[in-house]
């Protein structure tokens, strides 16, 4: 229960982001209209061209003000932005720029510190979630659909094609998955977020076609799928929709821990240097660079992703036990 | 038996076929390419001419594409001559020779020492089941195997390399030994090694230890409830004989299966955190030859890698049918 909070709560930090941590207003009514510069976020194109025609150069307070006395802004609670380190002077007000190595331990300007040349930590943290939570939602959605569609072909139409594609199935689980990722990482020259989830959707996929497979073997042989068959429903049609509902209670187990691995796996790849090309930020992205200045101690590099990462495996670690207690017929109390 | 042995084997050159033509086509289709990658290559001063650059290619087997190259691949390794490596200039049997060490060093203590600490935990855990300190210990091992493995890598680094530093309590940050490993005395080296594996070894441990403790508790746990054990009850056996001798018997079908599906991660190491802990092994091989585009030692590799997966799934499936009267091939 504790985990579901959890997650919705990071859902929320995820989606919100913008709002959370970041450099551009909110809400802000520049020369007599309101903009919303801070969807800028979530796509480029969003952020409205006439701070840009107006030489904002991205600094928002300064210029505001500067250019535009009447004009007003709500801003995010923390002022720090992921994709830059906050320079000095950017409120007008003579104040210095973002510390960083030795002099950005957590402090009141940045909560959790800096990391690289000043970026802050709990921005790119907040910036970080979405990330995370995309690629693991996403990348196991895409995972779920090809071993799911390749399961059920195999388990219900059986003999040879059951052949082949277990075959196909045992192949692709042979291949060391890193080998497999960082192959096809390799392929693209500058890897961004969607062709690292495209890969790991792809790599991820055998489990959730095994028990597919074997829980199609096991429905085929039942009793409403013989009554479909001889009131004339095409294979897709028993395929699709009225097996594959039966079928899914087992499917969801893997999904929740693929999220989890799936984070995982991204995490670690940024820490080797392979995720989101720079300056995207990622969990990954701070722990590498506090992996980087090791010697020289900077704690709040590896404390705080690193806890980020835990908490968020943990809690789907738990989701994936609590669909395991419910659905697994082993365990199941007297029924009521 | 035999005949599902054979059976198994043959389908399983297939697969293997199959796997190291798909890894093959794979690794030459990244692009670049050993001598794009090569330092001494990349020296503007040094630039050969397209004549030297296609002897070279040549020389390392590159000018032909790939599903050709792939069958010489094929013939060399059946005869098992697996060639030289691009990077260094030595021959990859040797090359794995020297990695393997290492990973083997880290990969079987662990797994003995999961093992040991695993079964009495686990059968601890099933006996006092419900009370206070096992619930506790159930909610610490949760936690453990949720906590990911490189994360407290870096953790116990920052802990006992950097800040513990100088103080009784410090060990090693990196390396499998120490620079002046070689002038040490027997004993030295001894206690040196220790102290560079406590770490990594104990990061490798962690995480299934906490998973063949939980593992174990959820089959003790079924098995328990079964009528056998209450008759072994109500005759008056003792519990320990009860746990021991009839109970965990039967939780040993699961376990036995999960030591073959292991082999293949005892040699692949594990490639993150030998990257972490700066560990000379197979893990490391592996992904420098990735980063270098080095073929042969890649595609060796590789095979070892996907033979060792085959014959685990193989092994567990016999040792399933051994452990289990009622499981027979035919």
């Amino acid at each position: 229960m504790a985990a579901l909070l959890f997650i919705v709560f990071l859902s929320g930090v995820a989606v919100f982001s913008p709002m959370i941590a970041g450099t551009k207003p909110i809400v802000c009514k520049y020369k007599g209209s309101i903009y919303f510069p801070c969807l800028g976020y979530y796509y480029g194109d969003w952020e409205n061209p006439i701070f840009q025609k107006d030489k904002f150069r991205r600094v928002y307070p300064r210029n505001l003000k500067q250019k535009d006395p009447d004009s007003w802004a709500i801003w995010p609670l923390i002022y720090q932005d992921p994709y830059r380190p906050v320079r000095a002077n950017e409120w007008g007000l003579g104040e210095e720029g973002n510390p960083y190595d030795a002099k950005g331990a957590p402090s009141s300007l940045n909560l959790f510190g800096t990391y690289k040349t000043g970026f802050d930590v709990f921005a790119s943290m907040v910036h970080g979630t979405r990330i995370a939570l995309l690629v693991g939602f996403v990348s196991t959605g895409l995972s779920a659909l090809i071993g799911v569609c390749i399961g059920a072909v195999a388990g219900y139409i059986g003999g040879w094609v059951d052949i082949i594609l277990s075959r196909f199935i045992e192949v692709v689980m042979c291949v060391p998955s890193l080998v497999l990722i960082l192959a096809l990482l390799a392929v693209v020259e500058s890897p961004n977020i969607f062709h690292v989830m495209a890969v790991l959707g792809l790599t991820g996929w055998t489990g959730m076609a095994r028990l597919t497979r074997a829980e199609f073997l096991k429905l085929r042989e039942s009793e409403f799928v013989a009554a479909a068959r001889c009131l004339g429903a095409r294979p897709t049609r028993i395929m699709f929709r009225h097996i594959l509902p039966n079928s899914l209670a087992p499917v969801l187990v893997p999904i929740a821990f693929g999220i989890a691995a799936a984070i995982l796996v991204e995490a670690a790849l940024s820490l080797l240097g392979f995720g989101i090309s720079p300056p995207n930020p990622s969990w990954g992205t701070v722990l590498n660079s506090g992996r980087e200045k090791l010697q020289s101690g900077y704690w709040w590099q590896l404390l705080f992703p690193g806890i980020a990462i835990f908490l968020t495996v943990l809690a789907y670690n738990l989701i994936g036990e609590g669909l395991q207690e419910s659905t697994d017929p082993r365990l199941a109390g007297p029924r009521d | 038996m035999l005949n599902y042995l054979v059976r198994r084997i043959l389908i399983g050159a297939i697969t293997l076929l199959l796997i190291t033509f798909v890894i093959y086509g794979l690794i030459r289709n990244m692009p670049g390419n050993p001598l794009d990658t090569d330092p001494a290559m990349m020296d503007p001063s040094k630039m050969i001419s397209k004549a030297d650059l296609e002897r070279l290619l040549a020389v390392y087997g590159l000018d032909r594409p790939w599903y050709e190259a792939y069958f010489t691949w094929l013939k060399n390794a059946c005869t098992f001559e697996f060639g030289t490596s691009f990077n260094v200039k030595k021959p990859v049997l040797s090359l794995i020779k020297d990695a393997i060490g290492p990973t083997l060093q880290l990969s079987i203590t662990s797994l003995i020492l999961t093992y040991l600490l695993a079964l009495p935990m686990g059968l601890y855990s099933t006996v006092r089941s419900g009370k206070t300190e096992e619930r506790a210990m159930s909610f610490v091992l949760y936690m453990l195997y949720s906590f990911p493995s490189f994360v407290a890598a870096l953790f116990l680094q920052l802990l006992f390399a950097i800040k513990l530093g100088d103080t009784w309590f410090e060990l090693p940050l990196m390396g499998a030994h120490d620079p002046d490993y070689e002038s040490f005395t027997a004993t030295e080296r001894a206690w040196d090694s220790f102290k560079h594996m406590i770490l990594p070894v104990t990061c490798f441990t962690y995480g299934s230890l906490a998973y063949y403790c939980r593992f174990i508790k959820a089959n003790m746990e079924e098995v328990i409830r079964q009528d056998y054990i209450r008759t072994a009850k109500a005759k008056g056996l003792g519990p320990i004989r009860i746990l021991i001798h009839h109970a965990f018997r039967n939780t040993l079908i699961p376990f036995v299966t999960l030591l073959g599906l292991t082999l293949p991660g005892l040699l692949s190491g594990a490639i993150i955190l030998e990257q972490i802990f700066n560990w000379p092994g197979m893990g490391t091989l592996f992904f420098d030859s990735i980063g270098t585009r080095d073929y042969p030692v890649l595609m060796t590799i590789t095979l070892m890698f996907s033979v060792l997966t085959l014959l685990g799934q193989l092994m567990a499936d016999i040792l399933y049918a051994f452990a289990d009267p009622r499981i027979r091939y035919n």
